[in-house]
Protein backbone atom coordinates (compact mmCIF):
# COMPACT_ATOMS: atom_id res chain seq x y z
CA UNK A 1 0.00 0.00 0.00
CA UNK A 2 1.38 2.87 -0.82
CA UNK A 3 -0.76 5.36 0.65
CA UNK A 4 -0.08 7.74 3.29
CA UNK A 5 -1.54 8.58 5.87
CA UNK A 6 -1.40 12.55 6.96
CA UNK A 7 -3.33 12.87 10.20
CA UNK A 8 -2.31 15.94 10.49
CA UNK A 9 -5.21 17.40 8.18
CA UNK A 10 -7.34 15.78 10.46
CA UNK A 11 -6.54 17.63 13.25
CA UNK A 12 -6.17 21.17 11.11
CA UNK A 13 -10.42 20.38 10.96
CA UNK A 14 -11.08 18.46 13.92
CA UNK A 15 -13.15 21.38 15.07
CA UNK A 16 -15.17 21.21 11.86
CA UNK A 17 -15.60 17.51 12.59
CA UNK A 18 -16.68 18.16 16.01
CA UNK A 19 -19.21 20.71 15.29
CA UNK A 20 -20.60 17.92 13.17
CA UNK A 21 -20.58 15.46 15.97
CA UNK A 22 -22.87 18.05 18.39
CA UNK A 23 -25.30 18.10 15.40
CA UNK A 24 -25.63 14.51 15.05
CA UNK A 25 -25.82 13.99 18.99
CA UNK A 26 -28.46 16.53 18.44
CA UNK A 27 -30.56 15.14 15.71
CA UNK A 28 -30.10 11.59 16.97
CA UNK A 29 -31.85 13.33 20.68
CA UNK A 30 -34.42 15.60 18.44
CA UNK A 31 -35.17 12.07 16.25
CA UNK A 32 -35.47 9.84 19.25
CA UNK A 33 -37.68 12.46 21.28
CA UNK A 34 -39.97 12.98 18.44
CA UNK A 35 -40.02 8.99 17.35
CA UNK A 36 -41.12 8.09 20.89
CA UNK A 37 -43.94 10.52 21.17
CA UNK A 38 -45.17 9.50 17.97
CA UNK A 39 -45.03 5.31 18.68
CA UNK A 40 -46.27 6.04 22.09
CA UNK A 41 -49.40 7.82 20.40
CA UNK A 42 -49.39 4.43 17.37
CA UNK A 43 -48.58 1.74 19.89
CA UNK A 44 -51.91 3.14 22.22
CA UNK A 45 -53.70 3.44 18.98
CA UNK A 46 -52.58 0.18 17.73
CA UNK A 47 -53.26 -1.56 21.48
CA UNK A 48 -56.46 0.42 22.37
CA UNK A 49 -57.87 1.54 19.09
CA UNK A 50 -60.99 0.75 17.37
CA UNK A 51 -60.72 -1.42 13.95
CA UNK A 52 -60.29 1.58 11.76
CA UNK A 53 -58.17 3.24 13.75
CA UNK A 54 -55.89 0.13 14.48
CA UNK A 55 -55.63 -0.29 10.41
CA UNK A 56 -54.78 3.43 10.49
CA UNK A 57 -51.85 2.70 12.93
CA UNK A 58 -50.75 -0.68 10.81
CA UNK A 59 -50.97 1.16 7.49
CA UNK A 60 -48.62 3.78 9.03
CA UNK A 61 -46.03 0.77 10.53
CA UNK A 62 -45.65 -1.25 7.09
CA UNK A 63 -45.49 2.16 4.84
CA UNK A 64 -43.08 3.67 6.81
CA UNK A 65 -40.89 0.38 7.82
CA UNK A 66 -40.98 -1.25 4.47
CA UNK A 67 -39.51 1.64 2.72
CA UNK A 68 -36.06 2.79 2.81
CA UNK A 69 -35.75 5.79 4.96
CA UNK A 70 -33.90 7.83 2.03
CA UNK A 71 -36.03 7.50 0.11
CA UNK A 72 -39.07 9.50 2.51
CA UNK A 73 -36.59 11.87 2.55
CA UNK A 74 -36.03 12.39 -0.75
CA UNK A 75 -39.52 12.20 -1.09
CA UNK A 76 -40.36 15.35 1.13
CA UNK A 77 -36.85 17.40 -0.41
CA UNK A 78 -37.60 16.34 -3.90
CA UNK A 79 -41.44 15.35 -4.17
CA UNK A 80 -42.69 18.23 -1.84
CA UNK A 81 -41.89 21.27 -3.88
CA UNK A 82 -43.96 19.51 -6.54
CA UNK A 83 -46.72 20.14 -4.66
CA UNK A 84 -45.94 24.31 -3.37
CA UNK A 85 -44.43 22.73 -0.37
CA UNK A 86 -40.64 23.94 0.28
CA UNK A 87 -38.74 23.12 3.23
CA UNK A 88 -34.96 23.65 3.75
CA UNK A 89 -33.17 20.48 3.82
CA UNK A 90 -32.22 20.02 7.76
CA UNK A 91 -36.68 20.04 8.20
CA UNK A 92 -36.83 17.67 5.78
CA UNK A 93 -34.32 15.48 7.09
CA UNK A 94 -35.65 15.44 10.27
CA UNK A 95 -39.50 14.97 9.35
CA UNK A 96 -38.51 12.03 7.53
CA UNK A 97 -36.33 9.91 10.06
CA UNK A 98 -38.89 11.15 13.01
CA UNK A 99 -41.67 9.56 10.97
CA UNK A 100 -39.47 6.62 10.13
CA UNK A 101 -38.22 6.08 13.32
CA UNK A 102 -41.87 6.69 14.82
CA UNK A 103 -42.61 3.72 13.11
CA UNK A 104 -40.29 1.31 14.34
CA UNK A 105 -40.47 2.91 18.22
CA UNK A 106 -44.57 1.66 17.70
CA UNK A 107 -43.71 -1.63 17.00
CA UNK A 108 -41.55 -1.25 20.37
CA UNK A 109 -43.85 0.30 22.59
CA UNK A 110 -46.67 -2.12 21.64
CA UNK A 111 -44.36 -4.59 23.09
CA UNK A 112 -44.14 -2.72 26.35
CA UNK A 113 -47.76 -2.05 26.04
CA UNK A 114 -48.92 -5.81 25.49
CA UNK A 115 -46.19 -6.78 28.60
CA UNK A 116 -48.34 -4.56 31.33
CA UNK A 117 -50.46 -6.69 33.87
CA UNK A 118 -53.88 -6.31 33.50
CA UNK A 119 -54.12 -6.57 36.67
CA UNK A 120 -52.21 -3.83 37.65
CA UNK A 121 -54.80 -1.62 35.65
CA UNK A 122 -57.15 -3.03 37.10
CA UNK A 123 -55.66 -1.91 40.52
CA UNK A 124 -55.33 1.71 39.04
CA UNK A 125 -58.83 1.77 37.59
CA UNK A 126 -60.24 0.71 41.15
CA UNK A 127 -58.18 3.28 42.75
CA UNK A 128 -59.81 5.80 40.65
CA UNK A 129 -57.17 6.65 37.57
CA UNK A 130 -58.63 7.61 34.53
CA UNK A 131 -57.89 6.17 31.20
CA UNK A 132 -55.07 8.83 30.53
CA UNK A 133 -54.28 8.62 34.39
CA UNK A 134 -53.30 5.35 33.44
CA UNK A 135 -51.36 5.97 30.52
CA UNK A 136 -48.97 8.18 32.51
CA UNK A 137 -48.71 6.26 35.68
CA UNK A 138 -48.98 3.07 34.66
CA UNK A 139 -48.21 2.32 31.03
CA UNK A 140 -45.87 4.68 30.73
CA UNK A 141 -43.42 3.85 33.53
CA UNK A 142 -43.97 -0.20 33.46
CA UNK A 143 -43.28 -0.08 29.36
CA UNK A 144 -40.25 2.70 30.22
CA UNK A 145 -38.61 -0.09 32.46
CA UNK A 146 -39.42 -3.50 30.12
CA UNK A 147 -38.46 -1.85 26.63
CA UNK A 148 -35.85 0.16 27.94
CA UNK A 149 -32.80 -1.97 26.71
CA UNK A 150 -34.61 -2.35 23.36
CA UNK A 151 -34.83 1.76 23.28
CA UNK A 152 -31.49 2.29 23.66
CA UNK A 153 -30.25 -0.09 21.11
CA UNK A 154 -32.31 1.84 18.67
CA UNK A 155 -31.23 5.18 19.94
CA UNK A 156 -27.84 3.88 18.73
CA UNK A 157 -28.80 2.79 15.68
CA UNK A 158 -30.73 6.42 15.39
CA UNK A 159 -27.53 7.98 16.13
CA UNK A 160 -24.96 5.95 13.64
CA UNK A 161 -27.32 5.09 10.65
CA UNK A 162 -30.17 7.33 10.51
CA UNK A 163 -28.70 10.57 11.26
CA UNK A 164 -26.03 9.86 8.65
CA UNK A 165 -28.71 9.79 5.90
CA UNK A 166 -29.08 13.72 6.59
CA UNK A 167 -25.73 13.62 4.73
CA UNK A 168 -27.31 12.95 0.89
CA UNK A 169 -28.70 16.24 0.71
CA UNK A 170 -26.49 18.48 2.68
CA UNK A 171 -26.92 18.27 5.90
CA UNK A 172 -23.83 18.97 7.73
CA UNK A 173 -23.75 16.54 10.74
CA UNK A 174 -21.03 14.55 10.88
CA UNK A 175 -20.92 12.32 8.06
CA UNK A 176 -22.00 15.70 5.59
CA UNK A 177 -18.86 17.67 7.15
CA UNK A 178 -16.48 14.99 6.60
CA UNK A 179 -17.85 15.11 2.68
CA UNK A 180 -17.45 18.74 2.52
CA UNK A 181 -13.94 18.60 3.91
CA UNK A 182 -12.73 15.93 1.52
CA UNK A 183 -14.18 17.54 -1.26
CA UNK A 184 -11.49 20.47 0.12
CA UNK A 185 -8.75 18.56 0.88
CA UNK A 186 -8.71 15.29 -0.90
CA UNK A 187 -7.95 13.66 2.35
CA UNK A 188 -11.03 10.78 2.01
CA UNK A 189 -9.36 8.38 4.09
CA UNK A 190 -8.51 10.32 6.71
CA UNK A 191 -11.15 12.43 7.14
CA UNK A 192 -13.63 9.26 7.33
CA UNK A 193 -11.47 7.46 9.46
CA UNK A 194 -11.63 9.98 11.65
CA UNK A 195 -15.50 10.69 11.67
CA UNK A 196 -15.81 6.70 12.20
CA UNK A 197 -13.67 7.42 15.43
CA UNK A 198 -15.95 10.05 16.60
CA UNK A 199 -19.20 8.10 16.08
CA UNK A 200 -17.61 5.39 17.99
CA UNK A 201 -16.76 7.86 21.05
CA UNK A 202 -20.31 8.78 20.19
CA UNK A 203 -22.23 5.51 20.89
CA UNK A 204 -19.40 4.50 23.54
CA UNK A 205 -20.48 7.49 25.29
CA UNK A 206 -24.08 7.47 24.67
CA UNK A 207 -24.44 3.53 25.95
CA UNK A 208 -22.67 4.03 29.04
CA UNK A 209 -24.77 7.36 29.73
CA UNK A 210 -27.80 5.28 28.58
CA UNK A 211 -27.40 2.73 31.15
CA UNK A 212 -26.43 4.24 34.00
CA UNK A 213 -29.24 6.29 33.50
CA UNK A 214 -31.59 3.02 32.65
CA UNK A 215 -29.77 1.96 36.12
CA UNK A 216 -30.96 4.73 38.33
CA UNK A 217 -34.51 5.98 36.77
CA UNK A 218 -35.79 2.21 35.90
CA UNK A 219 -33.64 -0.14 37.97
CA UNK A 220 -32.86 -2.02 34.78
CA UNK A 221 -29.55 -4.12 34.86
CA UNK A 222 -28.27 -3.11 32.33
CA UNK A 223 -24.46 -3.97 32.23
CA UNK A 224 -22.37 -1.18 31.28
CA UNK A 225 -19.58 -2.86 29.91
CA UNK B 1 -80.01 3.71 57.29
CA UNK B 2 -77.23 0.63 56.15
CA UNK B 3 -74.12 2.21 55.11
CA UNK B 4 -74.12 0.14 51.79
CA UNK B 5 -77.11 -1.39 50.74
CA UNK B 6 -77.42 -4.16 47.48
CA UNK B 7 -80.76 -4.42 45.94
CA UNK B 8 -81.50 -6.94 43.62
CA UNK B 9 -78.07 -6.91 42.50
CA UNK B 10 -77.80 -8.41 38.71
CA UNK B 11 -74.52 -8.89 36.75
CA UNK B 12 -73.04 -11.06 33.67
CA UNK B 13 -70.00 -11.87 31.91
CA UNK B 14 -70.95 -12.06 28.08
CA UNK B 15 -74.44 -14.22 28.59
CA UNK B 16 -73.69 -16.06 31.99
CA UNK B 17 -75.41 -14.26 34.74
CA UNK B 18 -73.01 -14.54 37.53
CA UNK B 19 -75.10 -12.33 40.55
CA UNK B 20 -78.66 -13.19 40.28
CA UNK B 21 -80.39 -10.96 42.43
CA UNK B 22 -78.60 -10.28 45.71
CA UNK B 23 -80.09 -8.34 48.23
CA UNK B 24 -77.17 -7.34 51.54
CA UNK B 25 -76.62 -4.70 53.46
CA UNK B 26 -74.24 -3.91 55.97
CA UNK B 27 -74.48 -1.51 58.55
CA UNK B 28 -71.99 0.84 59.75
CA UNK B 29 -68.69 -0.49 61.42
CA UNK B 30 -69.80 -4.52 60.60
CA UNK B 31 -67.89 -6.53 59.29
CA UNK B 32 -69.88 -8.78 56.69
CA UNK B 33 -68.08 -11.61 55.48
CA UNK B 34 -68.87 -13.55 52.38
CA UNK B 35 -68.04 -17.13 51.81
CA UNK B 36 -69.31 -19.80 49.18
CA UNK B 37 -68.16 -21.85 46.63
CA UNK B 38 -65.77 -20.69 44.22
CA UNK B 39 -68.09 -19.48 41.27
CA UNK B 40 -70.73 -18.27 43.77
CA UNK B 41 -70.39 -14.89 42.85
CA UNK B 42 -68.72 -13.67 45.89
CA UNK B 43 -65.61 -11.81 43.95
CA UNK B 44 -67.87 -9.99 40.93
CA UNK B 45 -69.86 -8.90 44.16
CA UNK B 46 -66.69 -6.68 45.39
CA UNK B 47 -65.67 -6.48 41.68
CA UNK B 48 -68.99 -4.58 41.02
CA UNK B 49 -68.97 -2.54 43.94
CA UNK B 50 -65.74 -0.54 42.95
CA UNK B 51 -67.06 -0.51 39.18
CA UNK B 52 -64.78 -3.07 37.45
CA UNK B 53 -67.43 -5.38 36.11
CA UNK B 54 -70.75 -3.35 35.34
CA UNK B 55 -74.05 -4.45 36.83
CA UNK B 56 -77.15 -5.34 34.54
CA UNK B 57 -79.80 -4.26 37.00
CA UNK B 58 -80.88 -3.14 40.79
CA UNK B 59 -79.32 -1.13 42.92
CA UNK B 60 -76.26 -0.15 45.01
CA UNK B 61 -76.67 2.12 47.98
CA UNK B 62 -73.80 4.02 49.77
CA UNK B 63 -75.06 6.11 52.98
CA UNK B 64 -78.72 6.73 51.27
CA UNK B 65 -77.11 7.75 47.82
CA UNK B 66 -78.05 5.26 44.89
CA UNK B 67 -74.54 4.93 42.47
CA UNK B 68 -75.04 5.22 38.77
CA UNK B 69 -72.21 2.73 37.59
CA UNK B 70 -72.59 4.60 33.68
CA UNK B 71 -72.12 7.71 35.30
CA UNK B 72 -68.46 8.74 35.13
CA UNK B 73 -68.74 10.99 38.24
CA UNK B 74 -71.18 9.00 40.03
CA UNK B 75 -68.85 6.54 39.81
CA UNK B 76 -65.92 8.39 40.96
CA UNK B 77 -67.88 9.35 44.22
CA UNK B 78 -68.71 5.34 44.68
CA UNK B 79 -64.62 4.99 44.58
CA UNK B 80 -63.97 7.93 46.93
CA UNK B 81 -65.89 5.64 49.46
CA UNK B 82 -64.96 2.21 48.88
CA UNK B 83 -61.45 0.83 47.99
CA UNK B 84 -60.88 -2.97 47.24
CA UNK B 85 -57.72 -4.93 48.07
CA UNK B 86 -57.38 -8.38 45.84
CA UNK B 87 -55.78 -11.86 45.98
CA UNK B 88 -53.03 -10.61 44.18
CA UNK B 89 -52.01 -7.68 45.51
CA UNK B 90 -51.66 -6.17 42.23
CA UNK B 91 -48.91 -3.33 43.63
CA UNK B 92 -47.11 -1.06 40.57
CA UNK B 93 -43.96 -3.14 40.25
CA UNK B 94 -42.22 -0.09 38.91
CA UNK B 95 -43.00 2.02 41.86
CA UNK B 96 -41.51 1.64 45.06
CA UNK B 97 -43.63 1.32 48.73
CA UNK B 98 -44.61 5.09 49.41
CA UNK B 99 -45.10 5.57 46.00
CA UNK B 100 -47.72 2.98 45.56
CA UNK B 101 -49.41 4.15 48.96
CA UNK B 102 -49.35 8.03 47.68
CA UNK B 103 -49.42 7.90 43.88
CA UNK B 104 -53.35 7.96 43.84
CA UNK B 105 -54.18 10.40 46.79
CA UNK B 106 -51.68 13.37 45.18
CA UNK B 107 -52.48 12.79 41.42
CA UNK B 108 -56.24 11.54 41.44
CA UNK B 109 -57.62 13.22 44.85
CA UNK B 110 -54.68 16.19 44.38
CA UNK B 111 -53.88 16.16 48.01
CA UNK B 112 -50.46 17.87 49.17
CA UNK B 113 -48.01 15.38 48.92
CA UNK B 114 -46.01 16.40 52.37
CA UNK B 115 -49.55 15.82 53.86
CA UNK B 116 -50.51 12.53 52.16
CA UNK B 117 -46.92 11.17 53.04
CA UNK B 118 -47.26 12.00 56.69
CA UNK B 119 -50.55 10.02 56.61
CA UNK B 120 -48.94 7.37 54.53
CA UNK B 121 -45.79 7.03 56.76
CA UNK B 122 -48.43 6.20 59.90
CA UNK B 123 -50.35 3.88 57.98
CA UNK B 124 -47.31 1.67 57.22
CA UNK B 125 -45.73 2.00 60.57
CA UNK B 126 -49.77 0.06 61.69
CA UNK B 127 -48.63 -2.38 58.58
CA UNK B 128 -45.35 -3.04 60.33
CA UNK B 129 -43.53 -1.79 56.95
CA UNK B 130 -42.06 1.52 58.52
CA UNK B 131 -38.83 0.23 57.68
CA UNK B 132 -40.16 -0.85 53.88
CA UNK B 133 -40.90 2.71 52.75
CA UNK B 134 -38.11 2.85 49.45
CA UNK B 135 -38.46 -1.55 48.64
CA UNK B 136 -40.13 -2.50 45.26
CA UNK B 137 -42.59 -5.09 45.71
CA UNK B 138 -40.40 -7.22 44.19
CA UNK B 139 -38.56 -7.03 47.36
CA UNK B 140 -41.37 -7.67 49.96
CA UNK B 141 -42.42 -11.37 50.51
CA UNK B 142 -46.04 -11.72 49.77
CA UNK B 143 -47.32 -10.98 53.39
CA UNK B 144 -45.47 -7.55 52.98
CA UNK B 145 -46.87 -7.22 49.59
CA UNK B 146 -50.54 -7.51 50.90
CA UNK B 147 -49.97 -5.32 53.87
CA UNK B 148 -48.63 -2.72 51.33
CA UNK B 149 -52.01 -3.03 49.38
CA UNK B 150 -53.98 -2.59 52.31
CA UNK B 151 -52.12 0.60 53.10
CA UNK B 152 -52.72 1.90 49.75
CA UNK B 153 -56.34 1.21 50.21
CA UNK B 154 -56.28 3.02 53.31
CA UNK B 155 -54.68 5.89 51.61
CA UNK B 156 -57.73 6.76 50.03
CA UNK B 157 -59.73 7.17 53.19
CA UNK B 158 -62.21 4.64 52.25
CA UNK B 159 -65.06 4.46 54.44
CA UNK B 160 -65.77 0.93 53.26
CA UNK B 161 -62.90 -1.75 52.47
CA UNK B 162 -63.44 -4.27 50.59
CA UNK B 163 -61.39 -7.32 50.73
CA UNK B 164 -61.22 -9.63 47.78
CA UNK B 165 -59.59 -13.53 49.37
CA UNK B 166 -56.74 -11.60 50.80
CA UNK B 167 -55.13 -14.59 51.68
CA UNK B 168 -55.27 -17.09 49.62
CA UNK B 169 -52.04 -16.39 47.45
CA UNK B 170 -49.80 -16.68 50.82
CA UNK B 171 -48.18 -19.27 52.59
CA UNK B 172 -50.00 -20.32 55.70
CA UNK B 173 -47.18 -18.19 58.05
CA UNK B 174 -47.56 -15.29 56.42
CA UNK B 175 -51.42 -15.53 56.58
CA UNK B 176 -51.57 -14.42 59.95
CA UNK B 177 -49.55 -11.34 59.77
CA UNK B 178 -52.23 -10.18 57.33
CA UNK B 179 -55.16 -11.30 59.46
CA UNK B 180 -54.04 -9.12 62.22
CA UNK B 181 -53.76 -6.04 60.55
CA UNK B 182 -57.59 -6.58 59.32
CA UNK B 183 -58.36 -7.54 63.09
CA UNK B 184 -56.93 -3.91 63.86
CA UNK B 185 -59.40 -2.21 61.44
CA UNK B 186 -62.22 -4.10 62.42
CA UNK B 187 -61.63 -2.72 65.84
CA UNK B 188 -61.67 0.68 64.91
CA UNK B 189 -64.52 0.10 63.27
CA UNK B 190 -64.36 0.41 59.79
CA UNK B 191 -66.75 -0.96 57.48
CA UNK B 192 -65.85 -4.40 55.95
CA UNK B 193 -66.91 -6.86 53.05
CA UNK B 194 -64.85 -9.50 52.98
CA UNK B 195 -64.56 -12.64 50.87
CA UNK B 196 -62.43 -15.27 52.58
CA UNK B 197 -61.92 -19.08 53.01
CA UNK B 198 -60.76 -18.44 56.56
CA UNK B 199 -62.99 -19.89 58.09
CA UNK B 200 -62.11 -19.58 61.78
CA UNK B 201 -60.84 -16.28 60.87
CA UNK B 202 -64.37 -15.40 59.43
CA UNK B 203 -66.05 -17.06 62.43
CA UNK B 204 -63.72 -14.66 64.85
CA UNK B 205 -63.97 -11.40 63.03
CA UNK B 206 -67.15 -10.61 61.23
CA UNK B 207 -70.87 -9.40 62.47
CA UNK B 208 -72.50 -11.43 59.93
CA UNK B 209 -71.63 -14.01 57.27
CA UNK B 210 -73.35 -14.22 54.12
CA UNK B 211 -73.00 -17.76 52.56
CA UNK B 212 -73.56 -17.52 48.37
CA UNK B 213 -74.26 -20.05 46.27
CA UNK B 214 -74.70 -19.51 42.22
CA UNK B 215 -75.17 -15.66 42.44
CA UNK B 216 -77.40 -15.67 45.10
CA UNK B 217 -77.60 -14.96 48.91
CA UNK B 218 -78.21 -18.74 50.45
CA UNK B 219 -78.40 -17.79 54.06
CA UNK B 220 -77.43 -14.71 55.89
CA UNK B 221 -76.84 -14.32 59.56
CA UNK B 222 -74.14 -13.85 62.49
CA UNK B 223 -71.42 -16.10 62.10
CA UNK B 224 -72.83 -18.78 65.19
CA UNK B 225 -75.86 -19.65 63.09
CA UNK B 226 -74.50 -19.41 59.96
CA UNK B 227 -71.42 -21.06 60.02
CA UNK B 228 -72.59 -23.50 63.20
CA UNK B 229 -75.87 -24.17 62.36
CA UNK B 230 -76.96 -23.65 58.93
CA UNK B 231 -80.51 -24.08 58.08
CA UNK B 232 -80.48 -24.57 54.40
CA UNK B 233 -79.25 -27.52 52.46
CA UNK B 234 -77.10 -26.47 50.53
CA UNK B 235 -75.21 -24.52 53.72
CA UNK B 236 -75.38 -27.64 55.42
CA UNK B 237 -73.27 -29.05 52.78
CA UNK B 238 -71.01 -26.14 52.45
CA UNK B 239 -70.07 -25.88 55.92
CA UNK B 240 -70.25 -29.62 56.66
CA UNK B 241 -67.78 -30.21 54.00
CA UNK B 242 -64.68 -27.40 54.50
CA UNK B 243 -65.41 -27.81 58.51
CA UNK B 244 -64.04 -31.43 58.19
CA UNK B 245 -60.89 -30.56 56.92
Amino acid sequence: MNYTFQFGVAFDVLPQLLEGAVLTFQMGVVTFAGGSILGLFFAALKTYGNRPLRGLAQAYVVFFTNTPALIQIYFLYFGLPEFGILWDNFVCVMIGLILNSGAYLTEIMRAGFLSVRATEMEAAEALGFNRLQQIRHVIVPHIAKTIYPALANFFIVILVMGTSIGAVVGVDELTGQAINLSTENYRWLEMFTVAAGLYVILTLVASIALALFGRWAFRVKAKVF
Amino acid sequence: MPHLDIIDLNASYGSVGVLKGVNLSVERGEVVSLVGPSGSGKSTLLRVLVGLTPPSGGRIVVDGTTIDYRSKSSLKAARDRMAIVFQQYNLFQNMDVMRNVTIAPVQIKGRQRAEVEADATKILARMGLADKHHSYPDQLSGGQQQRVALARALALKPEILLLDEVTSALDPELVNEVLDAIRALAAEGMTMLIVSHEMAFVKEVSSKVVMMDKGQVVEAGPPREIIDAPKTDRAKEFFGKILRH
